[in-house]
């Protein structure tokens, strides 16, 4: 079974696309705000997908404001039983 | 070598029928494939223009399209066309919030556009229709998925009838600018394009070339460069998504290398991002010597961006000539000029202190560049045999080679100007040249850009306003109201966003806890991250004598490093203040003057006798009410 911890992951994923340290993420992070340009951001989502081998549509995405909608949007997507926390 | 010739885009798609061969590949984000051959894009478009006609809409209506994928977008919009109508194709909502401001800029869009309806996908639906109930034209929405069911009985399905003058569609510019411009483009620019892009500068055979492209297709250099030129001279693409180029940009040479790309285009920021992100087994595996264009475009050409990719990519056997630097925009259809197939990327170093003192582009060796005396530009090629490029000063005198001026084009390519906005149009496309707003020289006949004359900021292949950008600096707290500007400049692989501003600090501390807030907003609110904020004092940045700040001003001495040392800029004597006094009421007056004149000219298009009635009533009102506020 699988645990996920979004915040955790996210710095890992910024830290790698954009060499960008980011601290204190929790749930209500807002993620247009932590200064990564959109570019970054799709990579980021990239690096979810691959790290998590799953698939965020599109239109699921446009809707993602903080780090818990992702979170919720992740552990949809996660295979029954995964654990996502945030 | 076949000779493609067809008077329009429409009799481009008829003269597919019957050509099954080739077509268009869209690969979706599983690299799942969906081929469509020629003459299958025929039989689309045709079925596709009977539903829009049972929908009521007839020729020259516009009809706005929000359709990421190529799969949906390309036959709809072959479709449109094909039934006479004005497709307006805009950017689907992007990833990851800022739902909000996507809605604003499409509701300005969209109401500039007036379109009857909107063409999305079921599962958008939702997001996009919350968001357009301020949009008065827009009668319905119509799914992509009822466009793929079989074709309505008794709607015709026969192409339009068009002229080279009527309407093909409206190119609205990308990013985020306050006023939406639609660029109208007709079908004689489409087909006068498509000839300089694909015979004059591509020198495509149908039978060998193949297009690779992950370029957004509501952007003019997707849409027009890799579905329209290609649909007039029958080459082939494939197409990849541009979320699924941005999430995985290696992804667009692993295709090129697969299917034998010959053709490719791309912003500056995409080869630095393709050279980052290339491991080198992927160089290792990749043959990419069939590559005859990695065409540059639409964005600044960084020369040290497209040397590291040259560098890294001969190891995947690129040929070094097939960088192809060019230059274009949505008010010239697209292409404006392309370096020759058989020469490599150039570049031409002038001194720096000619260029800034007497606008004159002097050659000098390339060591100055290290000594911080030269600058270099890249050769942007030729324009197209029946198009003109010239060079003009303030004055509108047209310069000669290596004389520094406003670039300005005429030619078939030029399109016919903004929708409905007469005032953008003249001032733009009056007196029969395209002005460019970009600043340059000629050299041999070879266009140079060194800047902007218009205030454009490009990054990452957007568009952005630096009035909105300092808008938004100003919302800050602490920020001087008024007093920001917003520039770019180039940086080591791409454009970067600079943001110059005066406040009160009282320490280095709250100086740089300005700067991160200001950072912020800008994230926030354009997801693009400035470089650097500067922050000077008070009454220090140069503005004009009516308080206007000056943006070029500001941003060459920043580039200079003088910014903000200037000495205060106090409005001190009486003379002075009379000639602001005079500017601003000079310049009330003048635009009072101008909105009367439209409202007049708006009434002087009657349709009946009531309706010139209350067109009069409207002027009179409108021209009191202005003049009553005025003095």
């Amino acid at each position: 079974m699988a645990t996920v911890h979004i915040p955790s992951l996210f710095q890992q994923a910024a830290l790698e696309v954009s060499g960008k340290k980011l601290d204190n993420l929790s749930g209500a992070t807002v993620i247009s705000k932590l200064g990564l340009d959109s570019v970054a951001v799709m990579e980021l989502v990239a690096h979810f997908e691959e790290k998590l081998n799953i698939r965020m549509p599109d239109e699921d995405l446009a809707k993602v404001q903080t780090v818990a909608d992702l979170g919720t949007l992740v552990k949809r997507l996660m295979p029954p039983g995964s654990e996502v926390t945030w | 070598m076949a000779q493609w010739n067809a008077p329009s885009l429409i009799a481009a798609i008829d003269e597919s029928k019957g050509m099954t061969e080739k077509g268009f590949t869209f690969l979706d984000r599983d690299q799942k494939e969906l081929f469509l051959s020629w003459d299958d894009l025929r039989t689309e478009s045709m079925k596709r223009a009977a539903h829009l006609r049972k929908y009521g809409l007839k020729k020259g209506d516009s009809v706005a399209m929000v359709l990421p994928d190529g799969e949906d977008f390309v036959p709809t919009f072959l479709g449109a066309v094909w039934a006479g109508l004005v497709p307006v194709p805009l950017y689907p909502p992007l990833s990851l919030g800022k739902l909000d401001s996507y809605k604003d800029t499409m509701v300005s869009v969209l109401n500039k556009a007036e379109p009857t309806h909107l063409i999305t996908l079921s599962k958008m639906q939702q997001v996009l229709w919350a968001g357009l109930t301020h949009v008065k034209s827009l009668k319905g929405v119509i799914t992509a998925e009822e466009l793929k069911a079989p074709a309505p009985e008794g709607v015709s399905q026969d192409p339009a009838q068009v002229t080279d003058d009527d309407l093909a569609f409206l190119q609205f510019t990308s990013g985020s600018t306050s006023t939406p411009k639609g660029v109208a483009v007709t079908h004689g620019n489409l087909r006068a394009n498509a000839h300089a892009i694909m015979v004059d500068g591509l020198k495509t055979d149908s039978d060998v070339d193949h297009g690779v492209s992950w370029l957004p297709l509501y952007h003019d250099m997707g849409l027009i460069g890799f579905v329209i030129a290609p649909m007039f001279h029958k080459v082939q693409v494939t197409f990849i998504p541009t979320l699924a180029f941005v999430r995985q940009a290696t992804l667009w040479l692993e295709t090129i290398h697969r299917v034998r790309g010959t053709i490719t285009f791309a912003p500056n920021f995409a080869y630095a991002l393709a050279t980052k992100r290339t491991k080198p087994e992927q160089l290792a595996k990749w043959d990419l010597s069939c590559v005859k264009a990695f065409g540059c475009g639409a964005e600044p050409i960084n020369s040290n961006t497209m040397r590291a990719f040259v560098d890294t990519m001969s190891k995947a056997k690129l040929n070094p000539h097939a960088l192809l630097p060019c230059y274009g925009m949505a008010e010239a259809t697209l292409a404006i000029s392309f370096i020759g197939l058989d020469e490599t990327l150039s570049t031409d170093v002038i001194d720096t202190d000619a260029y800034q003192k007497h606008r004159a582009a002097e050659p000098v060796h390339v060591s100055k560049l290290t000594e911080g005396k030269a600058q270099e530009f890249v050769n942007c090629g030729k324009t197209f045999p029946g198009h003109e490029v010239g060079i003009f000063d303030d004055e509108g005198r047209r310069l000669s080679d290596r004389r520094i001026g406003e670039i300005q084009v005429r030619g078939p390519s030029i399109a016919k100007g903004y929708f409905r906005d007469a005032e953008a149009t003249e001032r733009t496309f009056g007196g029969g040249w395209l002005k460019t707003g970009d600043l340059g020289y000629l050299a041999n006949g070879n266009v140079y850009i060194v800047g902007r004359k218009k205030d454009i900021i490009i990054i990452n292949g957007r568009n952005y306003d630096p009035q909105r950008l300092e808008w938004l600096t100003d919302d800050v707290a602490g920020v001087r109201k008024g007093s920001s500007v917003a520039f770019s400049r180039p940086g080591p692989a791409s454009e970067e966003l600079i943001i110059v501003l005066e406040a009160r600090t009282a320490s280095e501390t709250e100086t740089e806890a300005l700067k991160e807030a200001v950072k912020q907003r800008i994230v926030e609110q354009m997801q693009l991250s400035p470089t650097d904020v500067v922050v000077c004092p008070l009454g220090s940045l140069p503005k004009t004598s009516s308080g206007k700040l000056q943006r070029s001003k500001t941003r060459q001495q920043f580039l200079d490093g003088t910014v903000g040392k200037e000495g205060n800029r106090t409005l001190g004597s009486n003379a002075e203040k009379v000639v602001l006094a005079r500017h601003v009421a000079m310049s009330l007056i003048g635009r009072s003057r101008h909105r009367a004149r439209r409202v007049v000219e708006h009434a002087l298009e009657v349709r009946s006798m009531s309706d010139a009635l209350s067109k009069l009533r409207l002027a009179g009102d409108y021209v009191s009410t202005r003049l009553t506020r005025l003095f």
